[in-house]
C-alpha cells in the first residue's frame, strides 16, 4: 500500500538515511524502532512531505508522492502524528479537529457540518468534554489524543504514528493503545508507527522494521526482530535482552 | 476566545447598521469640513488596517511594506485621471483598477516572498516598499520626487468631499464584510491555522502556499483601491506622502493593538488609534507623537500580545461568568 | 574604464565594508544567539555617533578617545534595555517576531528622541586629522576612513575573542544551545543574554562612531544603515562573526563599485534589490553549505 524505495537524505553532510526501503501491507501495523538519531522521524517526514528526500522514491497505491507538497500528500490519504507534540495553541480542541475535518481529503467544505464531524471525533477519542479548552493548555496525554484525532480528522488511509505513547503513564498507556485498536478496526486504516515503548510495540504492532544510522538493519514479526542480535546491540541493549 | 464559527451577539446586526446608516447620511447634514475628513481617516485606516489583517493578523505573516500597495493604487489613478484629464465620475472604475493593479503586483510579488518565513519575510516585504518608492521618484513619467497634480474638476470641494467620504465608507464596509466572512471561513480556519504552525497546517491538508498568496492579494487589493480614492481626495500625491513608511507602522500598530485575526480587533485598533493619531497630529508634535507610538508598540508587545478586543472579550467573559 | 578610479572604488568599498561588519556583528549576535532581532540596532550606532559629536564639539575629544565611555555607557544601556524589555518576551513562543515588533517601537522612540535633541540636520565627525589622507599615487585615502576601519578591525577581533575565549562568551552560546542543559550546570541564562546583548549595542556604537566619521548622519539615516546591517548579516549567515567579517567587505566592495558608476539615486535601490534576491535565493547565507 505504501512503500518506500532507496530513500536517501543527508543534512549538511550528515548522512540521515542510507537508502531504506520498506513495505507496508493494507490493514497492518508496521512499527519502526530504532536508537535516538537513527532517522526515524526523518523517513517521517519524507514521506509526508515535509522533507524531500536526496534519491529514492515513496509511493502509495502505485502513485509515487515524494517530492509532493505536504497537504497533497494529506489529501492522497496519509495522516500523521508529531513526536512532539504541536497543537495549534491558540485554539480551541474542537477547532483544532474541524481544521483537519475542512482540509483533509474529501474535505467538508461547510462549516457547520464540519463541527459536528469534529464533535464526533472529539466523541470517538475521549475529547469531547474538553472541545472548548484552548489546545494549548491540555496535559500531555490529552495532547497526544488530539494529534490522533486531529490526524483522523483528515480521513487517513494510512497513518504515521510518530511516539504517541512516550511520556504517557501505565494508565495513560492501556488507554492510547486500546484508542490506537480501535482507529485501525473501526476507521479501517493502516497504521505506521515510530515507538521506543517496547511493551506497546509488542503489543500493538504485526510487524517490525529496526533502524540504526539510517539504514534498515532487521525487518519481520516482533518477536524475530526483538530477537535479531543486530538489534539487540544497536537498540535494546543488554538489559532488554535479558528481560526480553 | 474568539472562535472560527461567528457568535451570537444579539442585535449585533441592528446595531451596525443604525450606525452605519448615521454615518451614511451625515454628509447631508452639512458638517464641518473638518468632521467629516476626520471620519474619511478613520474609514481609511480601517480599510488598510482589516486587509493587512487577512495576511498579518490570520496568516501571521508580518508585512511591513504594505504601504506600497496603498501608493500603487494611488498612482496608478493619480496617473490615469491625470494623463487623461478623466472626470470624477470615473474614480471608481479607475481606482478599482488601481486596486487591481496592486493585486497584480501582489501576486508577483507574493509567489515567490511567501515562502520566506518569519522575520525574513517581515525584512523583505520592507525593503520591497522601499524598492518601489525609489523606482517611484526615478521613473519620469510619475512626476519623480514632485509628484502628480490631478486636473481639477468642476465639482464643489464640499461635494467631493462628501463623495469621497461616502466611496471610502463603502469601501471599508465591503471590507469589513469580506474579513469577517473571511473569519468564520474554511479560509479564514486556514489561515489562523499557518499562523499557528505551518508545518502542522500542511500535514492537515490545508494548500498554505495557495491561500496565503490568495490572502496576501486580497489583503493588497483593498488598499491599492483605497488607494485610488485618497489620491483624488488629496488631488496632488508625491512619493513621500503615499509611500510614508508611518502609514505602514501605523497599520501594523493598529491591527496588533486591536488584536489580528479577528475583523473586530483590527477594526477597534484602527478606529481608536485613527483617534488617537489624529489628537496627537493636532496637539503634540510629530516627534512626541511617535516616542508615543514606539511605546504603544512596546507596551502592546509586553502587556497585551492578543490585543485589545481579546483582552476586552476575557474581562467580559470572566464577569459574565462569575455573576453565575 | 579608469583603471585607477576602480582602485579608488575598491579600496573605499572595502575599508567602508569594514564598518559594516562592525555595525552588523552585534546584530548577528543577538538574531543568531539570543534569537532577537533588534531593529533598533542601528539606532544605538547614530547615538554614539551623536556622543561622539557632542564630544567633540563641546569638549574636544577625538572621536577615537570619546568611544571607550561611550561604548561603556551603551554596554549598560543596552543590559538596562535587555532587563526591561526583551527579558519578560524570551519564553514567547514566535520571539523573533515580538522582538522585531518591540525594538522597531524602541527604533522609533531612539530616532525621535534624537530628532528633538539634535534636530534632523545631517551632522559630520570632524576630527583634527579629518582632511589629511594617505596618497599612494592617484589614489588617495582619506585619514578618517582608515581610523574607521582599525577601529571595526580592532572590534571584531575583540568580540570574537570574547566568544570563543572567555568563559562567559563561551556561556552565551552554550546557553542558547541548550538552555536547559545550561541551566542545569548553573549559567544564568538571563544574565548571559544581558551581557551579549550590552555587547551587541556596543558594538552598534563603535560601528557608528566609525561610520559617523566616514559619512553625514543624521536621525533618520539608521534606518538606511539598518538595511546594511540585514544585508550583511543575511549574506554572512545569521550569528557568525566570521561571516558577517567577510560579507561586510564584499557588500562594502559592491558599494564602492556602485558608487563609482552608478547613478547616485539608484544606489539604495540596487542595495535592497540586492538583500531580496539575497533573502529569496540563499535565507541561510551564501557561505554556508548544506541546511
Amino acid at each position: 500500500m505504501l512503500k518506500g524505495e532507496g530513500i536517501y537524505k543527508s543534512f549538511g553532510g550528515l548522512m540521515a538515511l542510507k537508502g531504506v526501503d520498506f513495505h507496508l501491507r493494507r490493514g497492518e501495523v508496521l512499527g519502526m524502532i530504532g536508537p535516538n538519531g537513527s532517522g526515524k522521524t526523518t523517513l517521517f517526514n519524507i514521506i509526508s512531505g515535509l522533507y524531500r528526500p536526496d534519491s529514492g522514491a515513496v509511493y502509495l497505491e502505485r502513485r509515487r508522492i515524494d517530492g509532493l507538497k505536504p497537504y497533497q500528500i494529506t489529501q492522497l490519504g496519509i495522516g500523521r502524528t508529531f513526536q512532539i507534540v504541536r497543537p495549534l495553541a491558540h485554539l480551541t480542541v474542537l477547532e483544532n479537529v474541524a481544521i483537519g475535518v475542512l482540509y483533509g481529503r474529501d474535505g467538508i467544505h461547510q462549516m457547520r457540518r464540519a463541527k459536528a464531524r469534529a464533535e464526533e471525533l472529539l466523541e470517538f477519542t475521549g475529547l469531547a468534554e474538553k472541545q472548548d479548552q484552548p489546545a494549548g493548555r491540555l496535559p500531555l496525554a490529552d495532547r497526544k489524543r488530539l494529534e490522533l484525532a486531529r490526524a483522523l480528522a483528515t480521513r487517513p488511509s494510512v497513518l504515521l504514528l510518530d511516539e504517541v505513547f512516550a511520556g504517557l503513564n501505565q494508565v495513560e498507556m492501556e488507554e492510547a493503545i486500546d484508542l490506537v485498536t480501535r482507529i485501525r478496526v473501526e476507521f479501517g486504516v493502516t497504521i505506521f508507527m515510530i515507538e521506543h515503548v517496547m511493551k506497546a510495540i509488542m503489543q500493538a504492532c504485526h510487524r517490525i522494521l529496526a533502524l540504526h544510522h539510517g539504514q534498515k538493519i532487521a525487518e519481520g514479526t516482533p518477536q524475530e526482530v526483538a530477537g535479531h542480535p543486530d538489534v539487540i546491540e544497536a537498540y535494546l541493549g543488554s538489559t532488554y535482552a535479558d528481560r526480553l | 476566545m474568539r472562535s472560527i464559527w461567528p457568535g451570537r451577539i444579539t442585535g449585533g446586526w441592528i446595531v451596525s447598521v443604525i450606525i452605519l446608516c448615521s454615518l451614511g447620511i451625515l454628509p447631508l447634514l452639512s458638517p464641518k469640513v473638518y468632521f467629516l475628513s476626520l471620519l474619511y481617516m478613520v474609514f481609511l485606516y480601517v480599510v488598510l488596517a482589516e486587509s493587512w489583517n487577512l495576511i498579518g493578523g490570520f496568516a501571521g505573516y508580518l508585512s511591513f511594506g504594505h504601504v506600497a500597495f496603498f501608493g500603487i493604487g494611488a498612482y496608478t489613478t493619480a496617473f490615469l485621471m491625470s494623463t487623461f484629464h478623466l472626470p470624477v465620475a470615473s474614480v471608481l472604475p479607475i481606482s478599482l483598477l488601481g486596486g487591481l493593479v496592486s493585486a497584480a503586483v501582489a501576486l508577483v510579488v507574493g509567489y515567490p516572498c511567501l515562502r520566506l518565513r518569519g522575520p525574513y519575510f517581515a525584512v523583505i516585504t520592507l525593503c520591497f516598499a522601499f524598492v518601489v518608492q525609489i523606482l517611484v521618484e526615478n521613473l519620469p513619467f510619475f512626476g519623480g520626487v514632485e509628484g502628480l497634480w490631478l486636473t481639477p474638476t468642476k465639482e464643489t470641494v464640499a461635494f467631493q468631499r462628501a463623495l469621497y467620504y461616502e466611496l471610502m465608507m463603502g469601501l471599508m464596509v465591503v471590507v469589513l464584510l469580506v474579513v469577517r466572512g473571511i473569519e468564520h471561513s474554511r479560509l479564514g480556519a486556514g489561515l489562523i491555522a499557518i499562523r499557528e504552525d505551518e508545518d502542522v497546517a500542511q500535514c492537515l491538508g490545508i494548500p498554505a502556499p495557495r491561500i496565503k498568496l490568495l490572502a496576501f492579494v486580497l489583503s493588497a487589493f483593498f488598499p491599492g483601491v483605497a488607494g485610488g480614492f485618497h489620491a483624488c481626495y488629496l488631488t496632488y500625491i508625491s512619493p513621500v506622502i503615499v509611500f510614508d513608511v508611518m502609514i505602514s507602522i501605523l497599520i501594523v500598530l493598529m491591527t496588533l493593538l486591536g488584536g489580528g485575526g479577528s475583523w473586530a480587533g483590527a477594526l477597534l485598533g484602527a478606529v481608536s488609534l485613527s483617534f488617537v493619531n489624529e489628537f496627537l497630529t493636532t496637539f503634540v508634535r510629530a516627534e512626541i507623537a511617535r516616542i508615543l507610538y514606539g511605546m504603544l508598540f512596546i507596551g502592546v508587545i509586553l502587556f497585551l500580545p492578543n490585543g485589545l478586543w481579546e483582552f476586552i472579550r476575557n474581562a467580559s467573559f470572566k464577569r459574565a461568568h462569575a455573576e453565575r | 574604464m579608469n583603471f585607477s578610479l576602480l582602485l579608488q572604488s575598491l579600496i573605499s568599498g572595502l575599508l567602508m565594508g569594514g564598518i559594516y561588519a562592525l555595525l552588523g556583528v552585534g546584530f548577528s549576535l543577538t538574531w543568531g544567539v539570543l534569537r532577537v532581532i533588534n531593529i533598533a540596532h542601528a539606532s544605538f550606532g547614530i547615538l554614539a555617533a551623536y556622543g561622539a559629536y557632542w564630544a567633540l564639539t563641546l569638549l574636544h575629544v577625538d572621536p577615537v578617545l570619546s568611544l571607550l565611555p561611550i561604548v561603556g555607557l551603551l554596554f549598560f544601556m543596552g543590559m538596562g534595555i535587555h532587563k526591561a524589555i526583551i527579558q519578560p518576551i524570551t519564553r514567547a513562543r514566535e520571539i523573533m517576531v515580538a522582538s522585531m515588533v518591540l525594538t522597531f517601537g524602541l527604533a522609533i522612540i531612539l530616532e525621535n528622541t534624537m530628532l528633538v535633541i539634535w534636530s534632523p540636520d545631517p551632522r559630520v565627525l570632524t576630527p583634527s586629522y579629518a582632511g589629511r589622507a594617505i596618497l599612494l599615487g592617484d589614489i588617495g585615502i582619506p585619514m578618517t576612513h582608515l581610523v574607521g576601519f582599525g577601529l571595526s578591525l580592532v572590534g571584531i577581533l575583540l568580540i570574537s575573542l570574547f566568544l570563543h575565549k572567555t568563559h562567559i562568551g563561551k556561556a552565551v552560546q552554550a546557553t542558547w544551545q541548550e538552555p536547559e542543559g545550561a541551566a542545569l550546570v548553573g549559567i544564568d541564562l538571563h544574565r548571559v543574554s544581558r551581557i551579549a546583548f550590552g555587547l551587541a549595542i556596543s558594538a552598534a556604537g563603535a560601528g557608528g562612531i566609525a561610520m559617523a566619521m566616514m559619512y553625514a548622519f543624521d536621525p533618520a539615516m539608521h534606518n538606511l544603515w539598518l538595511i546594511f546591517v540585514f544585508l550583511v548579516v543575511i549574506v554572512g549567515g545569521v550569528g557568525s562573526v566570521f561571516g558577517t567579517a567577510l560579507a561586510g567587505l564584499l557588500i562594502g566592495i559592491i558599494t564602492g563599485l556602485c558608487m563609482a558608476w552608478v547613478p547616485y539615486h539608484w544606489i539604495n535601490a540596487i542595495t535592497f534589490g540586492i538583500l531580496m534576491i539575497v533573502l529569496l535565493i540563499r535565507p541561510h547565507g551564501i557561505f554556508r553549505t548544506g541546511v
